[in-house]
């Protein structure tokens, strides 16, 4: 079952002074429990691409269909909302709450979501142990390394059970053992929990661990690897 | 999580958000104290008049009021005095025949209005015996004692023992003159007062108004301190159904100056309340605006995971109540304590005297204030806040993620 579809995205920056095309049609579907990677060089609008699927960013032609829905159609209002339901964000710079604990982060998406006390206290439990802060709980952000800060905003991306988890560039920021450590949580979780991912990456250690791997150049996809 | 997010965010700058608690505080503190000066001031004045001669209630003929003309006398006084004793409520009476009259001295003259007081009735109504500077207070030596101001002693460059003479019309409507001694000096401190007012006995008075030898039941006024200040309206309403033929009246109509100070004080405290908020809401907009300006890019992920428009502006507009939250309580306490202060010990204003007295003012202000100005200043504080969040609030909202994000 396809959880995203894309038909012939486009995206031009600038439209009316120096046009920039950023996308130039796209088509992708990514299936329920995929594990993909979207690569290509800098400029190639794997960004882009993200945030239009996330529903950050407006696609200026062509159709963005999220478990069936045209996100493309929505207010700004039902955007934040769809967001908030549908999918989990992990940043390349954490973009943690500075000023909360860990675990209140990881809490926060399930409180905007008007979640009862319980679930939220036992989905942080279950969460913060599934990226092995279990002890770091009550931690707030500046004093957590950036590894251990990137598997908090794991935590929170999936904190919602969101639809699908997009992360832009993950690992950009962190040393290798980190990375190491932070791919295998996520994928473990696509896996055991079968939570569909997309990373937008350059990092060849991403790539080599991705399952799909689409390759962007110029807006446009050359290639789309199955493996 | 958001009001907790919101104080843990005013908190991120602890100097910045000290700096606007602080002037948020120091403004309610100094709303309270001008509020509390100014009313203190009023009340000063307003008892001043009170003590000095206006009293609690005045009755008089109704037709005296327009002209202060002598025929216009209460028919029977000794019967309106014992009506006015069978009142509850009346703490004291004193009944005083009027007269406007020349005062003239050897140096000068002018025009005075003169009351024909019986001195222990008077001591019960009006502090005037404990405001003689010089002589005594008409003693019962001799016909034709008066009481001049130290102002009108110095108008007319006359001494204790000084002769002065008194003109006016009579009953008869007839031009009378009479020589006086002057055997005490006052000062209230009121100079507008002191420089009309003169005081004599009032079978002197009568004597003369009436050409009679004992006419001590010629009046034209009884003034009048009541038990309970609050009281007031009530007795006065009392009496006019008692005395229905006169003209009963607080001290509110007896000198509409009184009641016009009392009114706006409530609105004096309100003006200085608004123009310290007004310059308050720039200091919160310019607080506000660099917390939402630094956070431009926290504020853009918030967006991006799900927190909606309205919850964003709520938090901004929440931080900036809380640090109005904080700063209140500082504020009202300082306030306070000023007040309470200045209200037992008084607050010299002596070096500026002069101009105060010329106004009918005390030397010496103490702070007073309606209780109703604390809640009124918490609550300008909490609108203020609210107000000035606004800006920074849309400003917030207005933040498109995917821009946000990417901001440094």
């Amino acid at each position: 079952m396809n959880v995203i579809t894309t038909k012939g995205v486009e995206k031009i920056y600038n439209p009316d002074k120096i046009p920039v095309k950023a996308l130039n049609g796209v088509d992708l579907d990514i299936e329920e429990g995929e594990f993909t990677a979207i690569v290509g060089p800098s400029g190639s609008g794997k960004t882009t691409l993200l945030n239009i699927i996330g529903g950050l960013d407006r696609p200026t032609a062509g159709a963005v269909e999220v478990g069936g829905q045209d996100i493309s159609e929505l207010s700004d209002n039902q955007l934040i909302d769809f967001r908030k339901e549908h999918i989990g964000f992990v940043f390349q710079a954490y973009n943690l709450i500075p000023v909360l604990t860990a675990s209140e982060n990881v809490e926060f998406v399930m409180l905007l979501q008007n979640q009862s006390k319980e679930k939220r206290d036992a989905r942080v439990k279950e969460l913060m142990e599934a990226v092995g802060l279990e002890e770091k709980m009550d931690k707030r952000p500046s004093e957590l390394s950036g590894g251990q800060q990137q598997r908090v905003a794991v935590a929170r991306a999936l904190a919602s059970k969101p639809t699908f988890v997009l992360a832009d560039e993950p690992t950009a920021n962190l040393d290798s053992s980190s990375t190491a450590n932070l791919l295998d949580i996520m994928a473990r979780l696509n896996k055991e929990e079968n939570i569909t991912f997309i990373f937008s990456t350059h990092d060849q250690r991403v790539i080599d661990r991705a399952r799909r791997v689409v390759t962007l150049v110029d807006g446009q996809i050359a290639t789309d690897e199955r493996r | 999580m958001i009001p907790i997010l919101a104080w843990r965010n005013i908190w991120r700058s602890p100097t910045r958000s000290l700096v606007v608690i602080m002037a948020v505080a120091l403004g309610i503190w100094a709303a309270l104290s001008l509020s509390g000066f100014a009313t203190g001031m009023m009340k000063s004045y307003v008892n001043n008049a009170i003590e000095n001669s206006v009293a609690h209630i005045q009755i008089h003929q109704a037709e005296f009021l327009d002209e202060y003309k002598v025929e216009f006398h209460l028919a029977d006084a000794g019967k309106v005095e014992q009506e006015v004793r069978n009142v509850e409520g009346v703490k004291a009476l004193s009944v005083r025949s009027v007269s406007s009259a020349m005062i003239a001295s050897s140096k000068g003259a002018r025009g005075v209005m003169v009351k024909g007081i019986i001195p222990e009735d008077e001591r019960m109504v009006s502090t005037l015996s404990e405001k003689i500077v010089e002589g005594d207070y008409l003693s019962n030596k001799g016909k034709n004692s008066i009481l001049i101001s130290r102002e009108l002693a110095d108008k007319l460059q006359v001494k204790m023992r000084s002769k002065i003479v008194l003109t006016f019309q009579n009953l008869d409507n007839e031009i009378t003159s009479a020589a006086f001694r002057v055997t005490g000096v006052f000062d209230t401190g009121n100079t507008p007062y002191d420089q009309g007012h003169v005081f004599v006995r009032r079978p002197d008075l009568n004597r003369l108004l009436t050409g009679e030898v004992t006419t001590a039941e010629l009046a034209h006024e009884v003034a009048i301190l009541v038990n309970d200040i609050e009281s007031i309206e009530a007795v006065a309403k009392e009496l006019q159904e008692a005395l229905p033929a006169l003209k009963v009246q607080t001290y509110r109509e007896v000198s509409p100056d009184l009641e016009l100070y009392e009114t706006q004080m409530q609105s004096v405290s309100m003006i200085y309340l608004v123009v310290i908020m007004l310059a308050l809401v720039f200091g919160i907009i310019n607080t506000m605006l660099m917390a939402v300006l630094e956070r431009v890019k926290e504020l853009g992920m918030l967006m991006a995971i799900g927190m909606n428009k309205l919850k964003v502006f709520g938090m901004i507009l929440l931080e900036a109540v809380l640090l109005g939250v904080v700063a209140t309580p500082i504020g009202l306490l300082l306030g306070y304590a000023t007040i309470t202060y200045v209200k037992n010990n008084g607050l010299d204003m002596s070096a500026y005297s002069s101009s105060l007295k010329n106004y009918g003012m005390a030397e010496i202000i103490y702070f007073d204030i309606d209780p109703s100005v604390y809640w009124q200043a918490s609550l300008m504080v909490f609108i203020t806040a609210l107000i000035a969040a606004i800006y920074p609030a849309l400003k917030a909202i207005r933040l498109r993620p995917v821009e946000a994000l990417r901001s440094l």
